[in-house]
C-alpha cells in the first residue's frame, strides 16, 4: 500500500538519493540480520568450533539438530538429552492453535454484538471492555492465577487454552471492521428476511475477512510465544510450551552454544515460515494492532 | 480508545445509508428481537471476560488491601493500606524531620506536576513555552554536568533527557518573552534542584520502607532510555522506505539482481579465498541484500526489519543471551579483536553480568528488536498519509532535505510521534519481566529487575499476593497517568 504510491514517475529529487536509501537500507538490513546469521551459523558448528569468532564453520555438522530432538546421543556424554523437543513444539501449536480459534470465534460473535446490533446499554458495556484494556496484564495475572488453582486448572491444556480465549483487543479490533462495513447491507438482508445469524454468518463474516486474518496472526503469535501463564500454570515438562522448554532448555545445557543455537532455530523457523507466507496480510493487519503495541 | 471518533464514523456511515420507505417498519421489527439475538452472540465473549477480566480486576483490588498469602502459616487478615504505605512509606533512622520529608515530597510533587505541566503546555500552545524550554535545558545541563562529575549514571541521564526535551522546546518559531507556559518549565527546574539540594540530608534521615522499589523503579524508568533511540531509528527508516526505490521496468531489475548476485559472489569469494571467510561471508550478504532490494524493493527491507519484532520472544533472549557472553560470544570476541587491532589493552564490557553494562545490554536488544517493528509501520502511514501539497510547496520555495523534514515532515508526523511515544512508555513501565527471568534473573545485585519481574517474584517466589497486588496497583496508576495523557492530547491519532 505503502510502496505503491511512487511507482509512476521518478523526479531527480529521488534518482538523487536513490543510491543513498540502497546503500543505508542495505547496511542497516545487514546489522539486523547479522544476530540470525549467527544464530543459524551456530547451529551448525561443533562444540569445538562454537567459541570461535569465526561466523563460517570450518568444519559444519548438522548432528546438533537430532540431539536436541533427542534421537542421537551427545558425542561428548553419550547420553541423550533429558528433553521433550518434539512434545513442546506440539504443545505450543496445540495450545496457539486452540486459544486462536477461540478468541477469533468469540471476539467475532462479540464484535457483532457490539457493532450491527442495537439493545440498550451497549455502549456502556463496550466502554466497560474498553476500560479494561488498559489494565496492565500483571494486574490480572495474581487473581486469574488464584481461579485457576481453587478450579484445579494448573498443569492442564485447558488451563492454558481457555483464558486466552476471550480478549477485549480482538473485540475492539473487529468492531472497528465491522462498522466500516456498510449497514444498508444488514438491512437488505433483513427485507430478504434473513435472521440475525444468517446476516452474521452470510453477510457480516465474510466482509469482515481482512479483519479475522489480521486478529489470527496476531493471536497465534502472542499465543505462540506466551510464557508468563504457561511459567506460572505449569510445572510438567509434560505440557510446556516451547517457550518455558527453551527456559529449561538454557538453564540445563546453557554452556552448549550450539545445542541452544539449534533449538534456537528451530523455534524461530515456523514463524519465519508464517511471517513469509503473510506478509502480504500482515502490514494493514499489524499496522491496526499497532494499538496494541 | 477511540470511542468517540469511532462512534462519530458509525454515525456517519448510517447517515448515509439509504432510508427509504421500507426502513421504519423493518428497524421497528429488528429492534425488538435484537436484544435477544445481542445477548446470545455477546454471551460466549463476555462470560469469558466477567471471569477472567472483569472480577479479577476487582479482587485484585480487593487483595490489595490484605495481607493474602499462599504460604499457609500466615493468617488471612484485612490490612487496610498497610501494603501501599510499605510500598511507598519511609521510616525515619534517627529522629526524623516532619519538615525535610515534607519538603522533600513537596519539590518531588512539583517536578512530576511540573513535567505534565510542561507536556500540557507544549500541546497547547500556551505562551512562553520557549523560554521554559530554555529553563528545562539549563536545568538539565547542570545536572549532566553534577551526574557525570558525580559518576551517577541517573542523574546524567536525566540531565541528558531534561536536555534534549528542554532544547525541542526552546527551539520552536516562539519569541522569548515569560508567560504562562514558562511557569512548568520553572516548576520543574525548581523541583529538581529542591530535590537534589536535600537528597543527602534525606538519606541520613530517613530510609524507605520498601527499597527495593524504589530501585526497581529506577530501573524501569532508566530501560525506558531505548524508547527514544528506537523511535528515531523507526522513524529513520520509515523515511528510507516510504517511497519506492526507482529501480526502472522488470527488465532492468533482473538485471540489476543478477548483477548484484555476481558481484557478491565474486567479491566474498575472492576475500574468502585471501584468507579472511568472515569479510567474505559478510560482504556477499551485503550484495545478497542489495539484490534482494533491487528485485523486491522496499518490501524485502520491510520484511527484513520486521522480522526482529515477529521473532521476538524467549528464544530470541536465549540467542542474544549467548551473543552477549562474556567470554564466548561473539560480540565480545569481536570486540576484543577490535581492541587488539587498536591497541586498547583492556577487557570488552561484561555485560549481563556487570553491574553498569546489564541494562544497556538489554536496551540495546530492544532496539535492534522493535527498531523495524510496529513503530516503523505507524511512521510508514504516517507518511503515506502526508499532504504531497505540502512537500510540493517547500520544493517550490527551494528548501532542502533537511528544512523539508524539520518544517514539513516532523510536524505533520507529531501525532504519530505522540501516540508511538505514550504507547513505548505504557509498554516500557510494564515490560523488563522476560527479559530479567531468561536473561539475568533480574541480577547482577538487581540491576536489570524491573517493576513486573518485581511483582511476579513478590507473588510466585514469595508467594504474598496481596503485597504484589498492591504493587501492580501502584504501576497501573502510573500507566493510567501516560494513558490519560494520551486521550487528553493524542485525539487526532487513529490508527488505521
Amino acid at each position: 500500500m505503502v510502496a505503491a504510491a511512487g511507482n509512476s514517475k521518478t523526479n531527480p529529487r529521488q534518482k538523487a538519493t536513490f543510491l543513498t536509501r540502497l546503500i543505508l537500507l542495505s547496511i542497516l538490513g545487514l546489522a539486523i540480520s547479522l544476530p540470525f546469521v549467527w544464530m543459524v551459523s551456530a547451529s551448525f558448528k561443533t562444540r569445538a568450533e562454537v567459541e570461535q569468532v569465526q561466523i563460517v564453520p570450518q568444519t559444519p555438522t548438522s548432528q546438533n539438530y537430532p540431539i536436541v530432538l533427542n534421537t542421537q546421543p551427545d558425542p561428548v556424554t553419550h547420553k541423550k538429552l533429558d528433553l521433550k523437543f518434539g512434545r513442546w513444539y506440539f504443545n505450543s501449536l496445540f495450545i496457539a492453535v486452540g486459544s486462536t480459534f477461540l478468541q477469533v470465534l468469540t471476539s467475532a460473535f462479540a464484535a457483532f454484538a457490539f457493532s450491527r446490533l442495537k439493545w440498550r446499554g451497549r455502549d456502556t458495556v463496550f466502554m466497560l471492555y474498553l476500560a479494561t484494556m488498559m489494565i496492565p496484564g500483571v494486574v490480572l495475572m495474581i487473581p486469574n492465577y488464584q481461579a485457576m488453582v481453587s478450579l484445579n486448572f494448573l498443569n492442564t491444556y485447558h488451563g492454558l487454552i481457555i483464558p486466552a480465549a476471550f480478549s477485549a483487543f480482538g473485540t475492539f479490533l473487529l468492531r472497528q471492521f465491522m462498522l466500516s462495513i456498510s449497514p444498508a447491507l444488514d438491512e437488505a438482508a433483513t427485507i430478504d428476511g434473513a435472521n440475525s445469524w444468517q446476516i452474521f454468518w452470510d453477510v457480516v463474516l465474510p466482509l469482515a475477512r481482512p479483519g479475522l486474518i489480521a486478529l489470527t496472526i496476531i493471536t497465534f503469535l502472542g499465543a505462540y510465544q506466551s510464557f508468563f501463564w504457561p511459567l506460572i500454570m505449569l510445572n510438567s515438562d509434560q505440557l510446556f510450551p516451547m517457550s518455558v522448554g527453551m527456559l529449561t532448555l538454557d538453564s540445563s545445557y546453557g554452556q552448549q552454544t550450539e545445542l541452544i543455537m539449534a533449538a534456537t532455530v528451530m523455534n524461530v523457523a515456523p514463524l519465519i515460515i508464517i511471517f513469509a507466507a503473510f506478509q502480504k496480510f500482515l502490514v494493514s493487519g499489524l499496522q491496526l494492532g499497532g494499538v496494541k503495541g | 480508545m477511540k470511542v468517540p471518533l469511532l462512534e462519530e464514523r458509525a454515525e456517519a456511515v448510517q447517515g448515509k445509508a439509504p432510508n427509504g420507505n421500507s426502513g421504519k417498519p423493518a428497524r421497528r421489527r429488528r429492534g425488538s428481537g435484537q436484544t435477544a439475538a445481542a445477548l446470545g452472540f455477546l454471551a460466549p465473549n463476555l462470560i469469558g471476560f466477567l471471569a477472567f477480566t472483569f472480577f479479577p480486576v476487582l479482587f485484585s483490588f480487593w487483595m490489595a488491601f490484605t495481607n493474602w498469602s499462599l504460604k499457609p502459616a500466615v493468617k488471612f487478615s484485612y490490612v487496610g493500606l498497610r501494603n501501599f504505605t510499605d510500598l511507598l512509606g519511609v521510616r525515619p533512622i534517627t529522629d526524623g524531620s516532619p519538615g525535610l520529608l515534607w519538603e522533600y515530597v513537596f519539590c518531588g510533587a512539583l517536578a512530576v506536576i511540573g513535567m505534565i505541566a510542561a507536556l500540557w503546555a507544549n500541546m497547547s500552545q500556551w505562551k512562553g513555552t520557549r523560554l521554559g524550554g530554555a529553563v528545562i535545558a539549563l536545568a538539565g545541563l547542570a545536572f549532566l554536568v553534577i551526574g557525570s562529575q558525580q559518576a551517577i549514571q541517573g542523574v546524567a541521564l536525566a540531565g541528558i533527557v531534561a536536555l534534549i526535551c528542554g532544547l525541542t522546546a526552546a527551539s520552536q518559531d516562539a519569541d522569548f518573552k515569560p508567560g504562562v507556559g514558562s511557569i512548568p518549565g520553572i516548576m520543574i527546574a525548581l523541583g529538581a534542584a529542591g530535590l537534589w539540594q536535600m537528597h543527602t540530608a534525606m538519606e541520613k534521615t530517613y530510609e524507605p520502607t520498601d527499597n527495593y522499589f524504589w530501585q526497581y523503579f529506577y530501573n524501569t524508568v532508566f530501560m525506558m532510555i531505548g524508547i527514544p533511540f528506537s523511535i528515531g531509528g523507526s522513524l529513520l527508516i520509515a523515511l528510507l522506505l516510504h517511497e519506492d526505490l526507482p529501480t526502472g521496468a522488470a527488465r532492468q531489475r533482473m538485471v540489476g539482481t543478477a548483477i548484484c548476485l555476481l558481484l557478491g559472489l565474486m567479491m566474498g569469494g575472492i576475500i574468502w579465498t585471501l584468507g579472511n571467510p568472515n569479510a567474505g561471508l559478510l560482504c556477499a550478504l551485503l550484495w545478497g541484500i542489495v539484490a534482494l532490494g533491487i528485485g523486491f524493493n522496499v518490501v524485502a527491507f520491510r520484511t527484513l526489519f520486521y522480522l526482529p519484532t515477529f521473532t521476538s520472544g524467549v528464544a530470541l533472549m536465549i540467542l542474544w543471551k549467548a551473543l552477549y557472553n562474556p567470554t564466548t560470544g561473539p560480540i565480545n570476541l569481536g570486540l576484543g579483536a577490535l581492541y587488539h587491532v587498536l591497541g586498547i589493552h583492556a577487557d570488552p564490557p561484561h555485560w549481563l553480568s556487570d553491574v553498569m553494562w546489564a541494562k544497556p545490554a538489554i536496551i540495546i536488544m530492544g532496539v535492534w528488536t522493535g527498531i523495524g517493528g510496529t513503530n516503523m509501520l505507524l511512521y510508514l502511514a504516517g507518511l503515506s498519509n502526508l499532504p504531497k501539497e505540502l512537500l510540493d510547496a517547500a520544493d517550490v520555495d527551494g528548501a532542502g532535505p533537511w528544512h523539508r523534514f524539520r518544517h514539513v515532515t516532523w510536524p505533520q508526523l507529531a501525532p504519530t510521534t505522540f501516540f508511538i511515544t505514550i504507547m513505548s512508555i505504557i509498554g516500557g513501565l510494564q515490560g523488563g519481566f522476560e527479559q530479567a527471568r531468561v536473561m539475568t534473573s533480574g541480577g547482577p545485585a538487581g540491576s536489570t529487575t524491573t517493576l513486573s519481574y518485581y511483582i511476579y517474584n513478590k507473588a510466585f517466589q514469595d508467594l504474598d499476593m496481596g503485597y504484589a497486588s498492591a504493587i501492580s496497583w501502584v504501576l497501573f496508576l502510573i500507566v493510567f497517568v501516560a494513558t490519560a495523557l494520551n486521550w487528553k492530547f493524542g485525539k487526532g491519532m487513529e490508527v488505521d
